[in-house]
């Protein structure tokens, strides 16, 4: 039966080879993350070459916004942060407010509230003249890209499937950060890797 | 609860304060927040039992603050109304009136400044009593954005008096706030006598959506944007670059993350804003063009097309491999094992041939599959250029041929079994090539192998005859040619290589009780044709099959018991013998042609008990526009595979758990009969026949995953994500 395995083998790996990824706005899913290097909360630079071999995950956040406040006061990230670090995952939150407008805070700010709600980021980068978030095409807050460890963007998107900013929907919600985590974990493809971001609109210099 | 440090805590402590104001106790028809003033407005200002009219929601919103249309677009969320009535009524979705964009740097949001209403069609209940009041409450949900975003929500409450039809009056107020927005609803494209069409061609990066301009009496157009019903079908926040020429107007089009597939549509609204003499106008038009892909960009191996079509890109020398090897091993197949193996065992009877006669039967051989698989082909490119919906196994579509192989695998059986010999040829043939080595014999073998192969469809030749079918004529019929060598080689060789034939054993008893036992498949596969054509032509067909094939088994004894008998006889039964065989096969032609194929669903019938429904597109496009996991499979009666794929993977119970538990619909397509719609998405995905396995994962527009031809319970289990 050497032969049936040897047909199921090259039949699986053809037809998954035929599900190939995209070519649309940068970055691209399944593609090499864009580098880049910022400055952190606590004044010093952080570059994603630097945490090659470990998941990354990117979230953007604006303290302010609606979204951003459902999932920080439900809960809902800070815990995601804390298992990202049990499992040696680096979560790193950006702030791409640009100054004068809402979420824009200054390093000692952005930590401070962070410790008021909980937050264990493994770090925060401060973006404010939008660049990072713009190589990526961040479009809201939150809006979340998990880059693996050889640093392949495997996940961009929202952080849920229900787009509201009410907290009781999260018990129904299917997590894709988690999602996506639990496929690399097992090294199986990530089941939706490129899925519709929400919330605010991002507060990108004018 | 929180003490979070703000920089302006005093303005964002009253935006919080005040976004979170329930209205909910005010049960009036009107609520405001800081941004917008809501209010329920009605058509009427009465109600009529069983009558439709408008209620909508009018949303008066502070100047540069804007809420969302049906897409938001980049950022935002739709605006949503949950109704209730006294009375149980019957609402229509939002009729939303054509949007405007803003753009905040690079993101882009479609939506609504200023004021607008979005009005519902209500129906009342047909029970709804004179002098009552019909109370109809909303609650509605926006976000409400400048720069900044407020999630708001209202509850507004409207009582109107049910009355006779004679007594209702406008409501003035009411009726020119939903008009006002029924008149900025899209409208069909106004088409001229030549319809001309919208249409939508893939380009290099992106895609070009062509107006052509008697759809448009356009004297100056000043903008026109198309607007998408879903995230992700385009990149919403590019410009959309226009090309004006003398044939209509073209927008450039860029993919989104979630890029449509070939042939499918592109949902959305286009608004073109023209100056008519004075005055600008504003009007929107619903399109659903189909994504073509032009000759010159298919075939195409860039990574672009790939991941846009999704259909596997073989190159042309990787298909004619293909097809070799799934030739090869279609000789294994169970219907054609048999056949070959006594050709082969034939060749330790004729040993009193030359080596060079041997290599004959074996080019002869050949050259009778390659012969019948020329005919496939050609009958293949003839049906297509008439436009036929088809793709391989499409022979077993039609009951005759159904019957006709089963006629032939039983005959073939009778034959092994020894009921009948034909001596050295083929019946028909007349004795005089009896005495040499069977030339027309071994011709004919190489088409009766062609024939019984047909309905295993090995899993290599799938991938390559999906290819051979969209390439041109010439490329066809090379990838089947090497198909009919990839089945013939085995005997070639066989008989090409002395040293090999050398080695089969020698001959005697044991090859009549072999040929004996080979008989066995051969009425199986007679049997599971019979069954094929029980979903095909319901109990009638069974009764033609079974009765077609006494009387061939008749016609059979009839030949073999009057061969030793006088010249004289032996030549009136063979009359005889043909007469059978013509009513056989004409009863079998008038007959089956006339039974109704209404009950061929019966394959695909769901019941409360199965695990699975019956695909039909509209279901499909149903549970996708919800965002359902969905498992299709597409399968037939007469495809081997399929069915034992359903009886080793998709009937297990820990898959069809695994289904429960993730909440997938399974949908299963039948293919035993014609249906151009399967055959549609057979081809979306690049096939040519089925089996195909799918799986669509949950919420909308994520891209659908193909599953092998050969299914296991862990490939299907792996494929569906495990819920968390």
């Amino acid at each position: 039966m050497q032969l049936k395995q040897l047909i199921a083998t090259s039949l699986v790996t053809a037809a998954f080879s035929f599900i190939s990824t995209s070519v649309f706005a940068d970055p691209v899913v399944d593609q090499p993350a864009p580098a880049f290097t910022g400055t952190t909360a606590v004044g010093g630079k952080l570059s994603l070459d630097s945490l090659r071999g470990k998941t990354v995950v990117l979230e953007w956040t604006n303290n302010e916004c609606p979204f951003v406040k459902k999932h920080y006061e439900s809960g809902n990230i800070p815990q995601l942060q804390k298992d990202a670090a049990s499992k040696d995952i680096s979560w790193v939150q950006i702030i791409s407010s640009a100054p004068g407008k809402q979420g824009h805070v200054d390093g000692a700010t952005a930590l401070k509230l962070n410790e008021t709600r909980g937050a264990k980021p493994a770090y925060v980068v401060l973006d404010e003249d939008g660049k990072i978030g713009k190589l990526y095409g961040a479009q809201t807050t939150p809006h979340i890209y998990v880059i693996d460890a050889k640093g392949v963007l495997v996940y961009k998107g929202g952080i849920d499937n229900i787009p509201t900013a009410k907290k009781e929907d999260l018990a129904k919600a299917n997590n894709y950060v988690r999602e996506t985590w639990v496929a690399l974990a097992v090294g199986k493809k990530v089941p939706h890797p490129s899925t519709k971001p929400y919330g605010c609109s991002i507060k990108y210099p004018t | 609860m929180q003490r979070v440090v703000y920089r302006n805590w005093l303005n964002v402590l009253f935006l919080a304060v005040l976004s979170y104001v329930p209205a909910a106790w005010s049960a009036s028809h009107q609520a405001s927040t800081p941004q917008v003033q809501a209010e329920l407005v009605s058509s009427t200002k009465q109600v009529v039992a069983g009558e439709t009219f408008n209620l909508g929601i009018h949303l008066k919103i502070i100047p540069h603050w804007h809420t969302y249309w049906r897409n938001p677009g980049d950022s935002g969320i739709v605006t949503t109304i949950d109704w209730q009535f006294s009375k149980p009524s019957q609402v229509s979705d939002i009729l939303w009136p054509i949007p405007s964009r803003f753009k905040l740097g690079p993101i882009v949001n479609y939506g609504y400044e200023n004021a607008v209403t979005l009005p519902v069609k209500v129906k009342i209940a047909s029970d709804a009593k004179l002098g009552e009041d019909f109370k109809a409450t909303a609650i509605v949900d926006w976000l409400v954005c400048k720069e900044e975003c407020i999630p708001q929500q209202v509850t507004l409450t409207l009582k109107l008096p049910v009355v006779a039809s004679a007594n209702i009056a406008k409501d003035v107020r009411g009726q020119t706030l939903i008009d006002k927005s029924l008149a900025k609803q899209p409208q069909e494209i106004p088409s001229e006598a030549n319809l001309k069409q919208v249409n939508l061609e893939k380009t290099n990066d992106g895609m070009a959506l062509h107006i052509p301009h008697s759809s448009l009496s356009s004297e100056e157009i000043q903008d026109i944007w198309f607007y998408p019903y879903n995230w992700g079908k385009i990149a919403q926040s590019i410009d959309q670059t226009k090309t004006i020429n003398a044939d209509g107007i073209t927008l450039a089009l860029k993919h989104g993350d979630a890029p449509l597939n070939p042939n499918e549509s592109l949902e959305g609204v286009l608004v073109v804003k023209e100056k008519r003499g004075d005055t600008l106008t504003e009007r929107g038009y619903f399109i659903l063009p189909k994504l073509v892909v032009p000759q010159s960009l298919r075939g195409n191996s860039t990574s672009d097309i790939k991941l846009v079509s999704q259909a596997p890109d073989l190159g042309f020398v990787t298909a004619l491999l293909l097809a070799l090897i799934g030739g090869v091993i279609l000789n294994l197949m169970p219907c054609v094992f048999p056949v070959l193996s006594i050709k082969a065992l034939s060749l330790v009877s004729h040993t009193q041939y030359s080596q060079r006669e041997i290599l004959w039967q074996g080019i002869v051989y050949t050259l009778g599959v390659l012969a019948s698989f020329s005919l496939l082909a050609g009958l293949l490119i003839a049906l297509k250029a008439g436009g036929a919906q088809i793709g391989w196994g499409f022979q077993f579509q039609s009951p005759l041929f159904v019957i006709a192989v089963a006629y032939l695998m039983f005959a073939v059986g009778l034959s092994l079994s020894g009921v009948f010999t034909i001596s050295g040829s083929v019946a028909g043939l007349g004795g005089t090539l009896a005495d040499k080595p069977g030339y027309a014999g071994s011709f004919f073998t190489g088409v009766l192998a062609t024939i019984v192969a047909t309905p295993c469809t090995a899993p290599f030749m799938a991938a390559a005859l999906g290819y051979a079918l969209t390439q041109p004529a010439l490329k066809l019929i090379l990838i089947f040619l090497s198909l009919g060598f990839g089945l013939a080689l085995p005997y070639l060789l066989l008989t090409a290589w002395p040293a090999l034939h050398r080695k089969l054993p020698r001959p005697g008893l044991w090859m009549e009780r072999t040929k004996q036992v080979f008989a066995f498949p051969m009425y199986l596969a007679a049997v599971w044709l019979v069954w094929v054509l029980a979903q095909q032509s319901g109990a009638n067909g069974v009764a033609i099959a079974l009765g077609g094939m006494v009387l061939i088994a008749f016609a059979a004894w009839l030949y073999d018991s009057t061969q030793y008998v006088s010249f004289k006889a032996r030549a009136s039964a063979n009359v005889g013998v043909a007469a059978l065989l013509i009513s056989t096969l004409f009863i079998s032609y008038t007959y089956l042609d006339s039974v109704p194929v209404e009950s061929t669903r019966s394959a695909v019938k769901s019941s409360v008990n199965n695990h699975w429904e019956a695909y039909s597109p509209e279901r499909l496009e149903q549970l996708l526009a919800e965002g359902k996991p969905v498992f299709l499979n597409f399968t037939a009666a007469w495809c081997i595979s399929c069915l034992v794929n359903e009886r080793v993977a998709l009937s297990q119970p820990k898959v069809i758990a695994a289904f429960k538990k993730n909440s997938v619909t399974y949908l299963k397509g039948d293919w035993t009969n014609k249906d151009a719609q399967i055959t549609d998405v057979l081809t979306t995905f690049g096939r040519s026949g089925v089996p195909l396995y799918v799986f669509y994962p949950a919420g909308r527009g994520v891209k659908p995953i193909e599953l092998p031809q050969i299914l296991t319970p862990s490939i299907v289990l792996n494929t569906i994500p495990s819920s968390h």
